[in-house]
């Protein structure tokens, strides 16, 4: 066991006087150091393919979403956010989504369904704020959830090099 | 009448066998093949061209297991196509078997695309569940899939993926020997093999959609279930199928607790064996229809529909019944036993004759399954003692009553709303039913669960019970229909004739039944 | 305008202006505060009300003036009402004495730039600031709460510690300069002391200078001395149960009370409004050197608080009475000694 005495202190060291301009000329110094604060609203969060924000359905150069309505988000979702119903279409897939719902009040940007995706559809995006009057608002749809993947690019090759790891 | 049955009966006559499965010896059926005596015992043996209600044909080789009979080292067969012998030393898990499965399992995935998300099998397809479990993560076939006709339709009822298809020929047998219509065949040879039907006539008959249930895979499915829900999100409870009297057991599955997606044969051998028919397989449009009665609805003086809670109209029924005391009694053959026996005894303290509503006998009637009769529960309520009446005669003898009270779901589509609009005025007629017409002789409406909703027993032609159960909530503010019916008699009880003037009962004064006081939305 | 009448309304022209000044002194505060803290932590500090956040006081006002007032059960309601009345009266009134400038004219009237003058002008400073003990005291014990009354017992017990300190340096300076009277005493310092420096008391007495500067900080109850709120042992101390205005009028109450104290500790050791090397500067020369000096004494405070951790309770006693008692006894009786030499 290790004691550690108690420093007996000095009357000089007691009164504290150089220890206390010491520290005011650190504050002092600090003073004219650069400032971090970001102004937020008017200078946004910088964010890159790490970041992940509120999911959003990938609308390739075609037009369309990659989504098949497997449901395999629907059910991955710890929170239940999601919500797909299917459809037949002429397109190669077979399948789309006729109705793609997530609710944003209820998702909790975990991810789990970027990472079920089978079919590269849904991405967490770089969208982080989340605002509106009323729940109805938030409860996005499709045409809401539809983002074009030049905008989601740095994710998708993050996503990308993340996978390749393994 | 079903395959299975007579199998079943065919079992009792033969003596047992004892084998040792996994270390425990057993008794063991000869006459069924040793797949089935493992699943008997529980051993997951897998099985994609086997099913217990069809013939054996070893096609997929993927039931493999370790035998060893006598002093013969043990050796991998298919367990499907292997009778049951005396001795016979099984190892389901044995590591050879798995091997032989693996391979085989390996080649069944060669040409069978990955597009379980777009499949509507994902989720209770086995083959995907043995490739979770024992398949590989990556394919060592260099070659490109085969690529055929992703949408074959077959008919009104099937269609057909080729590429999905594992050429395990339930499908072909199933035609072959349940409703012995054989449509369906292995054209082509060798790896150009593909399931067609002879000169792609669509295929025809009552039993088509029993196909989507038997394929192992995703490439029988059903146009009516193509893409609506994923399996797993289905909540699933054991019933019983209300399209005919045969009463089969079903799954009915639900979507998110509100519509009914499907009907599937639950398997019950002294019913329907593994199958049902179309007819009730699709019959979805009744348990699903919208705009459902939700209450009670009263048609006063004023001669306008007035929404009122269920205990009030209850209540306007009770004083209509005591003063126009001369009522017929018509409950709906949809009507469980247990809701019978309650609408009989207040037909006993009304004084009233009970009737249930006969329709005619339809032309789906075959040798199979289906008998023809609408009515589900024709049988248990006969017995009860209520006599069956046709709809024409109900439609005549109701204008010589005073009063009416109309018990169970389905009751104005057999009967006509026109012909319910034509009833004369001083009928009073009290309707107890899972929507509602807005006709000026019916003078109180209830609303009441329909079957998906409710539970109870439907005795079916052979005098099998069967059971009905909740698949999801009933509406806001709609009782079960024991609980309506049981209250109003309760009702009318408490008021005995004379001893208390029509109207003047409030609420309060009548001792409530358990949870009366919950009141509508 | 007679004589009397000029004097009279040179008198309340005065008195609104240094009030005034104080007043607006005291709200720029609460934002050189923020601003200060802010800039010492790398951030920017308020920005959005006014150029440069310059009208946050004033939205911080609007919002005391709009918040609930919540009087706590059982809290003696007059003495509850009084309390910070009497926080912020006697922080007030003391800065009547302070001369901040020197003479000048207005109608006619030759003036110090000061409210009064009076004789005995330590005394009164004295006499007056140790009456903001009892607004504390008070706002802690009529709240009924266990966390304003640990706070309010605290904040006498300091002040009455280190109110002895502040008391015998102000004696130090008083012995030399022969006067209780604040102007005799900046008069006293004009001129150079040893040929090169300002004869300010800084000089002459320099322990009696920490000791007053640090017991000023202990009489105001700010870091690191202030026990009366201590957030984390006890919610906010004396005010743990003031909201609105009356919470906002301790705050008032101490921000005035640093800026007297910052004007005292010029006024007794900075030679007060007094230019060193100038002697017959104008007078709003010298009242901008007196804002001079007492700002940085002002900024002195905001920069300590945002240095130094706060101090343990026992360690802060400790300080007062067997560090600073003794050194300020002891720095008496030389200054005594040497005069009576």
């Amino acid at each position: 066991m290790v004691i550690v005495k108690r420093k007996i202190l000095s009357l000089w060291e007691r009164l504290y006087l150089p220890e206390v301009l010491r520290g005011l000329s650190i504050t002092f110094r600090k003073m004219f150091e650069p400032r971090v604060t970001r102004q937020y609203p008017e200078e946004g969060l910088p964010t890159d393919g790490v970041t992940r924000g509120q999911p959003r359905l990938v609308v390739k150069d075609d037009g369309n979403i990659a989504c098949v309505s497997c449901g395999l988000c629907e059910a991955a979702c710890p929170a239940y956010a999601i919500t797909i119903d299917g459809q037949e279409t002429d397109r190669f897939i077979e399948r789309e989504p006729e109705r793609f719902d997530i609710d944003m009040l209820r998702c909790i940007l975990c991810g789990f369904c970027e990472e079920a995706c089978p079919k590269d559809a849904i991405y967490m995006s770089n969208e982080l704020e989340l605002a509106d009057y009323t729940r109805e608002a938030l409860a996005y749809d499709m045409e809401k959830l539809k983002r074009p993947a030049s905008a989601m690019r740095e994710r998708m090759d993050y996503v990308k090099k993340i996978n390749d790891r393994w | 009448m079903s395959q299975s049955e007579a199998k079943d009966s065919g079992a009792r006559d033969t003596a047992m066998v004892t084998i040792t499965i996994n270390g425990r010896e057993v008794e063991a059926d000869p006459s069924k093949p040793l797949i089935a005596a493992c699943h008997a015992e529980g051993e997951e043996v897998p099985h994609y061209c086997y099913h217990p209600g069809l013939s054996p044909v070893g096609s997929c080789r993927i039931c493999q297991v370790g035998v060893q009979q006598g002093q013969m080292p043990p050796r991998v067969m298919a367990a499907c196509r292997t009778p049951v012998a005396e001795g016979m030393v099984v190892d389901t898990e044995a590591p050879k078997a798995h091997d032989a499965r693996r391979e085989c399992l390996e080649f069944l995935l060669k040409n069978h695309p990955l597009d379980c998300p777009i499949c509507d099998k994902a989720g209770e397809c086995t083959l995907q569940d043995y490739s979770f479990d024992e398949g590989q993560g990556e394919g060592r076939s260099v070659e490109p899939r085969r690529k055929l006709d992703k949408r074959k339709s077959l008919g009104d009822v099937i269609v057909l993926d080729q590429e999905r298809c594992i050429l395990c020929s339930r499908c072909v047998r199933f035609f072959e020997e349940v409703p012995e219509t054989p449509q369906l065949c292995i054209g082509e040879r060798g790896s150009h093999s593909v399931v067609e039907t002879f000169m792609n006539r669509p295929l025809t008959g009552n039993y088509q959609g029993n196909l989507a249930d038997i394929c192992p895979v995703g490439a029988l499915t059903l146009k009516e279930f193509r893409f609506q829900a994923r399996v797993w999100n289905l909540h699933k409870v054991a019933s019983t199928c209300a399209g005919c009297s045969r009463g089969c057991a079903v799954t009915t599955e639900v979507l998110r607790k509100h519509e009914v997606k499907r009907f599937r044969p639950r398997h019950e051998p002294a019913v329907n064996g593994y199958w049902m028919c179309d007819t009730g397989r699709f019959a979805l449009e009744a348990p699903n229809r919208e705009h459902r009665l939700c209450g009670g609805i009263l048609r006063g003086g004023s001669g306008q529909a007035q929404p009122v809670d269920t205990r009030t109209a209850l209540e306007v029924a009770r004083d209509m019944l005591i003063v126009h005391g001369e009522a017929l009694i018509v409950a709906s053959p949809f009507l469980t036993v247990e809701e019978g026996r309650e609408l009989l005894a207040l037909g006993k303290t009304l004084g009233a004759r009970p009737v249930f509503l006969s329709p005619e006998p339809n032309d789906l009637t075959d040798d199979l399954l289906h008998t023809g009769d609408p009515c589900p529960n024709r049988r248990g309520l006969s017995e009860l003692g209520f006599d069956a009446l046709p709809v024409e005669e109900v439609l005549e003898t109701l204008p010589s009553y005073e009063s009416a009270l109309l018990v169970g779901e389905r009751l104005i589509d057999m009967l006509g709303a026109k012909n319910l609009a034509t009833l004369p005025t001083a009928l009073r007629v009290v309707l107890l039913e899972c929507h509602y017409v807005d006709s000026p002789s019916i003078d109180v409406a209830v609303g009441i669960p329909n079957h998906v909703e409710r539970e109870g027993t439907w005795v079916n032609v052979d005098g099998h019970a069967g059971r009905i159960a909740i698949a999801r909530p009933t509406p806001e503010g709609v009782w079960m229909a024991t609980r309506t019916i049981d209250t109003l008699h309760e009702l009318l009880t408490m008021s005995a004739p004379g001893a208390d003037a029509p109207g003047s009962a409030t609420p309060g004064a009548i001792p409530s039944t358990p949870g009366a006081e919950a009141t509508l939305g | 305008m007679s004589d009397a009448q000029a004097q009279l309304l040179v008198m309340f022209i005065k008195a609104a202006a240094i009030y005034g000044g104080l007043l607006g002194c005291a709200a720029l505060m609460t934002l050189a505060e923020r601003k200060f803290s802010a800039w010492m932590q790398y951030r920017i500090g308020p920005n959005r009300v006014g150029p440069w956040g310059l009208l946050q006081p004033l939205a911080d006002g609007v919002k005391f003036i709009f918040k609930e007032e919540v009087t706590p059960d059982g809290a003696s309601p007059w003495i509850f009402r009084l309390a910070p009345l009497m926080a912020a009266v006697p922080a007030m009134l003391t800065v009547a004495v302070v001369p901040i400038g020197g003479e000048f004219q207005l109608f006619g009237v030759t003036t110090q730039l000061s409210i009064t003058n009076l004789d005995i002008g330590a005394l009164y400073v004295l006499a007056i600031g140790g009456l903001g003990v009892y607004g504390v005291i008070l706002g802690g014990w009529a709240s009924n709460s266990k966390y304003s009354l640990l706070g309010g017992l605290r904040a006498s017990a300091q002040m009455i510690s280190y109110e002895l300190a502040l008391i015998l340096g102000i004696l130090s300076i008083v012995a030399i300069s022969g006067s209780l009277d604040l102007l005799q005493i900046v008069e006293g310092q004009k001129g150079t002391f040893l040929g090169f420096l300002p004869d300010w008391n800084l000089f002459k007495q320099p322990l009696a200078f920490v000791l007053f500067v640090v017991a000023t900080f202990a009489e105001t109850n700010r870091h690191p001395f202030d026990f009366a709120e201590c957030e984390p042992e006890l919610v906010g101390g004396f005010h743990t149960e003031y909201s609105s205005m009356k919470f906002a009028l301790f705050f008032l109450g101490e921000y005035c009370a640093m800026i007297v104290m910052a004007c005292l500790t010029v006024t007794l050791f900075l030679g007060g409004h007094a230019v060193p090397y100038w002697a017959d500067a104008p007078w709003w020369i010298e009242a901008g050197a007196f804002s001079a000096k007492a700002g940085f004494f002002l900024f002195l405070f905001i920069w300590v608080r945002w240095t130094l951790p706060r101090f343990r309770f026992d360690q802060l006693m400790h300080l007062g009475w067997k560090v600073f008692l003794p050194l300020s006894l002891f720095n008496l009786f030389v200054t005594g000694a040497v005069i009576s030499l």
